[in-house]
């Protein structure tokens, strides 16, 4: 993470992992308006594969004019199609599922459009990135700034989260090695039952060690400039609240990073009621407890000081 | 980034070097729900040989950092080492010398496998080991000294009715920074135990 750094501070946030349903585009959505509300100007990216309906929870119609359009040359900048809302400071941007999902979506061309991204003007842009698991989403998740896995405490969720992060984390490996038989290595370790024996990031440094000592140390400087940020979507309890500082203890020790737990947001009746009015949850009913949750960590992100920045 | 076997004491439990006893406590409670074999949070991430060892660590950590005379030892010894280049730590029972695991009043509290079941002899444990005094907890929950002492001595037949000594355990349990429920649960064994003798 890191490379969409930029000289005049803009941040990219990329909202992905989990499953689908674990409410990344809620709370991309909600975050972004708090965000605007701070005065800053605040760009959403829908880029969910499964399903793009950002634009749902900001209480607007499905837009005419989407990121196909940039890509296909029929407007020539990319804040054509930026779409205004009613909210100040805030816009929005749909269409990016088109690129990621492509098959032909070459490294090039995911490259060519975050530096169109990056040229738009804004200080915040959130991505989200959906349920996905795509080489395209890993590599878009990677490039931002910073990276945040949505989890709800259910297994289901959280072995989804690990699964993506796995696939994230070997992935910017890969990208940080320069032999091909330590690429080769670490696409096998991917897969437990690889015939290595490599069951963890551990064993895979060991196993670099062996064929490239330069390249194992590449991968531990990456190990240590990785993290990842966990945000904990529909806690019911101070138990659940405790997993997510639970999953940062999982990952220290297991991958070796330091996971930054941003926050949770409680379980809320208010959430459905709002996606069902299809009116934000933080404009329409900003003191209940999950609009106060989302709040407090889009203050979090407004002051990255408080983060475990940097993330390059 | 470090194997395991290669963190010290501190690392695994996840405390400073500084940590005071009761600090080590919570973070070893907290490191045991985490790395549980049944968590939430570890679902799917380790292998069961991974876990396994990672509690056999954590225990090792906890019983060494918890008791003054090895803490000093092993402190010395890092410290010392420390000097040098990388070191591995050494924990398992082969990485303690054999004098000092068996110099460690504590194995009342060796909790290998499953969970702790907090009895009197536990909780006075604890709270001895955390360097609280009953007077303190006395003044922090307002419960008398007396029903303190008869909790920790499990002298059931004094204690209050049930829908009182609930609420004195969990006051109790806060005070070291334990889990409450867990506390109530385990002390309450005591008088099933003791109805089905």
């Amino acid at each position: 993470m890191g490379q969409a750094q930029n000289d005049n501070h803009k941040m990219i946030w990329t909202i992905g992992g989990g499953k689908g349903g674990s409410g990344k585009s809620f709370i991309t959505a909600n975050i972004g308006i708090c965000l605007s509300k701070l005065g800053v100007r605040v760009i959403l990216i829908d880029a969910d594969l499964g399903g793009a309906n950002l634009h749902t929870f900001l209480g607007i119609s499905p837009p005419a004019l989407s990121l196909s359009d940039f890509i296909k040359k029929r407007v020539s900048y990319l804040h054509e199609v930026l779409i205004p809302t009613a909210i100040p400071n805030l816009q929005l941007l749909t269409g990016a599922q088109d690129l990621l999902n492509a098959a032909d979506a070459k490294s090039v061309q995911k490259r060519k459009l975050l530096r169109s991204i990056q040229r738009l003007e804004g200080d915040y842009i959130l991505v989200d990135l959906g349920g996905g698991n795509s080489l395209s989403v890993l590599d878009f998740f990677l490039m931002s700034d910073g990276g945040i896995l949505v989890v709800t405490p259910e297994p289901t969720s959280i072995e989804n989260t690990y699964r993506f992060l796995k696939s994230a984390f070997y992935r910017r490996l890969r990208q940080s090695v320069s032999s091909h038989p330590v690429k080769t290595l670490i696409d096998e370790a991917l897969d437990r039952k690889n015939e290595m024996g490599i069951q963890n990031p551990h064993d895979l440094i060991r196993a670099v060690k062996r064929i490239s000592e330069e390249d194992a140390k590449r991968i531990e400087a990456e190990v240590e400039t990785f993290h990842p940020n966990l945000i904990l979507n529909q806690v019911r309890s101070k138990k659940d609240i405790e997993i997510g500082f639970s999953i940062r203890s999982a990952c220290q020790k297991y991958f070796g990073i330091h996971l930054h737990y941003l926050g949770y947001v409680v379980y809320d009746q208010e959430v459905c009621h709002s996606i069902r009015r299809r009116k934000p949850l933080v404009l329409e009913n900003a003191r209940s407890r999950a609009a106060q949750c989302v709040t407090e960590i889009a203050t979090k992100l407004a002051n990255p000081q408080q983060i475990s920045l940097p993330f390059q | 980034m470090k194997r395991i076997e290669e963190q010290t004491y501190y690392e695994i439990l996840e405390v400073s070097p500084n940590a005071t006893a009761k600090e080590i406590q919570r973070a070893y409670e907290r490191a045991k729900e985490t790395f549980h074999a049944d968590s939430l949070a570890i679902y799917s991430l380790f292998s069961e040989e991974e876990t396994n060892k990672i509690q056999a660590a954590i225990e090792e950590a906890y019983h060494v950092l918890m008791d003054e005379v090895s803490r000093k030892s092993y402190d010395q010894s890092h410290l010392r080492n420390h000097v040098g280049e990388k070191r591995q730590i050494p924990f398992g029972a082969q990485g303690i010398p054999r004098e000092r695991r068996d110099s460690l009043s504590f194995t009342d509290l060796s909790i290998n496998t499953g969970e702790v079941t907090y009895d009197g002899k536990i909780l006075k444990q604890i709270r001895e080991r955390v360097g609280i005094e009953l007077k303190t907890i006395s003044a922090e929950t307002k419960i008398s000294i007396k029903i303190l002492e008869w909790i920790e001595e499990e002298t059931l037949e004094k204690l209050p009715p049930l829908v009182y000594l609930k609420g004195f355990l969990r006051g109790y349990a806060q005070s070291l920074d334990l889990d409450p429920q867990k506390v109530v649960d385990g002390y309450l064994q005591l008088f099933k135990e003791e109805k089905g003798k």
